[in-house]
């Protein structure tokens, strides 16, 4: 069987495309879907710690507040903190099977998978959208406030779509580095690309060529993503120039307008 | 006279132990235009902004209709969608156009329609004469046109009151005049303003009521006409000669 293997690199290569082919594409699809799904949930969680992580507490709060707060803040830095400070291979190892001796939870390998890079990309972005947060204008909350926005109101009309945008890049980077890092889950058996190469390196021996082939498909996912997500940055800081509105057609409305003293009926 | 709308009561405001303000007095009635001069470092943002609540008073009180809005349970929000405020720095919203900003706190804070809103946004961005720039960003706007359209933002909530912190400071000469003349405009509407200013020419035609500030304490407050022609402090006196001989 093996003397069919023709001899020639490049021949190797069209060999193992032509039988392997289709397991390339399915590591290469589960390690799109892992990074992609992963990524998202992780950049959900990422904004709700970050932005947990920004309220500002004030003299005006309630005690109980005020504790309630510290707390969660804690808790939500030591996530940070456990997650950025370990390798994300050791935690798939330490999930996996932790969850099965500890907790006696039987995790399916496929949750795991997706739970590990979710909430590992999680702890980074939550990192990342603080610092996406506090870079805003100070300017831009007093705006807010000063029209009677709520905290909340603040942070989804004003702030975060600022923040979002700022924050492009680094979430694009937390994409073609879940690409690239699903292949640690190879270690809890997930059959995603590298897995895949693996698998057919071994059959015939032939690492060079199987791993070449690995490295174009991640090339091609890495880079793909990357000018898609650039794109979309260009698209997110919208026209360069602007339309004058035509006038008549805005409203018939003009001229003086008193203002009447309005009571209050709230206070 | 009419019951004031803000009565400002023995206010002190300190900074760690930094004392910014102490003793504040004074009341807004109306249709009253308050001026508040002074030298720099003298207080008066930080006494806008602590009638504003972006800064928290340490002593005394600031009453609304009566009701102190420093106590715990009052709804700051509530109240500033009240009295507003328009800042040196504009603070427009980046994210948004023009006509986003004017909308943003009639939709979300009033909870008025779109259609309401947008009928409102233009309303005023047309008593600004900025209202063929509603697709615009703030960075495409010159900085007159960005105080303009802070103001029609500010206007588009229709507050009771509204606080200028010199709003024409960080502008070139030459846009000064287009952001004084809205602003004159809305004098002469009856619109209720509180304005830290510079601008002495102009503080002095529009007021009905001026305070003037030093070190963190109303060194003195009267009319206009007692301010400008004739103070009782030699620290007025001295403060507005520099700006005669400019
Ligand atoms: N957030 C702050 N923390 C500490 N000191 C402050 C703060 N804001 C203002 N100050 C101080 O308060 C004083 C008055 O400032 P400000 O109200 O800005 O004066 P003005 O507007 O009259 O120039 C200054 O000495 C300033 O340094
Ligand atoms: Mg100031």
């Amino acid at each position: 069987m093996t003397s069919s293997i023709p001899a020639d690199f490049f021949g190797r290569i069209l060999y193992l495309l032509e039988r392997y082919g289709m397991s390339f594409l399915r590591g290469a699809g589960v390690t799109m879907a892992i990074a992609l799904v992963g990524t998202l949930i992780g950049c959900v969680i990422g904004f709700a710690v970050g932005v947990v992580q920004t309220i500002p507490v004030s003299k005006r709060d309630r005690l109980p507040r005020r504790i309630l707060l510290k707390t969660v803040k804690v808790i939500l830095s030591a996530y940070v903190e456990i997650f950025r400070g370990t390798p994300m291979m050791v935690q798939a190892m330490f999930i996996y099977y932790g969850s099965q001796t500890l907790f006696k939870i039987n995790m399916s390998m496929w949750f795991a998978a997706y739970f590990i890079v979710s909430i590992n990309t999680g702890a980074y972005m939550a990192e990342t959208v603080r610092g996406g947060i506090l870079s805003i204008d100070p300017g831009q909350t007093e705006g807010a406030k000063a029209i009677g926005m709520t905290h909340f109101q603040t942070m989804t009309s004003v702030i975060l779509p600022q923040a979002l945008r700022n924050i492009m890049p680094q979430i694009g980077n937390n994409l073609i580095i879940n690409i690239k890092d699903t292949c640690v889950l190879s270690i809890i058996g997930t059959v995603e690309l590298f897995f895949a190469a693996k698998g057919v390196a071994g059959t015939f021996y032939t690492y060079f060529e199987a791993f070449t082939i690995a490295m174009v498909i991640y090339f091609i996912m890495t880079f793909t993503c990357s000018r898609i997500l650039r794109w979309a940055e260009h698209r997110m800081d919208g026209p360069d120039n602007y339309d004058l509105a035509n006038l008549d057609t805005l409203t018939q409305t003009s001229g003086m307008y008193p203002f009447k003293k309005r009571r209050t009926g709230d206070e | 006279m009419s019951e004031a709308i803000i009565q400002v009561n023995h206010l002190g405001k300190e900074f760690g132990s930094h004392s910014v303000l102490r003793d504040i007095d004074f009341s807004v009635y109306p249709q009253d235009v308050t001026s508040i001069i002074g030298p720099s470092g003298s207080g008066k943002s930080t006494l806008l902004r602590c009638i504003n609540m972006l800064e928290i008073p340490s002593t005394g009180a600031i009453l609304y209709h009566g009701t102190d809005i420093t106590d715990r349970r009052v709804k700051v929000e509530a109240y500033r969608a009240k009295v507003g405020m328009v800042f040196q720095n504009f603070n427009l919203f980046n994210n948004k156009t023009v006509l986003g900003n004017c909308m943003a706190g009639q939709t979300r804070v009033l909870k008025k329609s779109r259609e309401e809103a947008h009928r409102k946004a233009i309303f005023y961005l047309e008593k600004v004469g900025m209202a063929e720039y509603i697709n615009a960003k703030p960075r495409q706007l010159s900085g007159g046109q960005k105080q303009r359209v802070a103001i029609a933002r500010a206007l588009a909530m229709e507050p009771e009151v509204l606080l200028f912190d010199e709003p024409t400071s960080a502008l070139d000469p030459q846009m000064v005049g287009e952001v004084l003349q809205v602003m004159r405009q809305l004098v002469k509407e009856g619109l209720t303003m509180i304005i830290v200013t510079h601008e002495m020419a102009f503080a002095r035609d529009v007021s009905k009521h001026v305070i003037f500030m030093t070190d963190g304490v109303i060194e003195e407050q009267g009319t206009p006409q007692t301010i400008f022609e004739n103070p009782a402090s030699d620290r007025t006196r001295e403060f507005l000669g520099r700006f005669r001989n400019a």
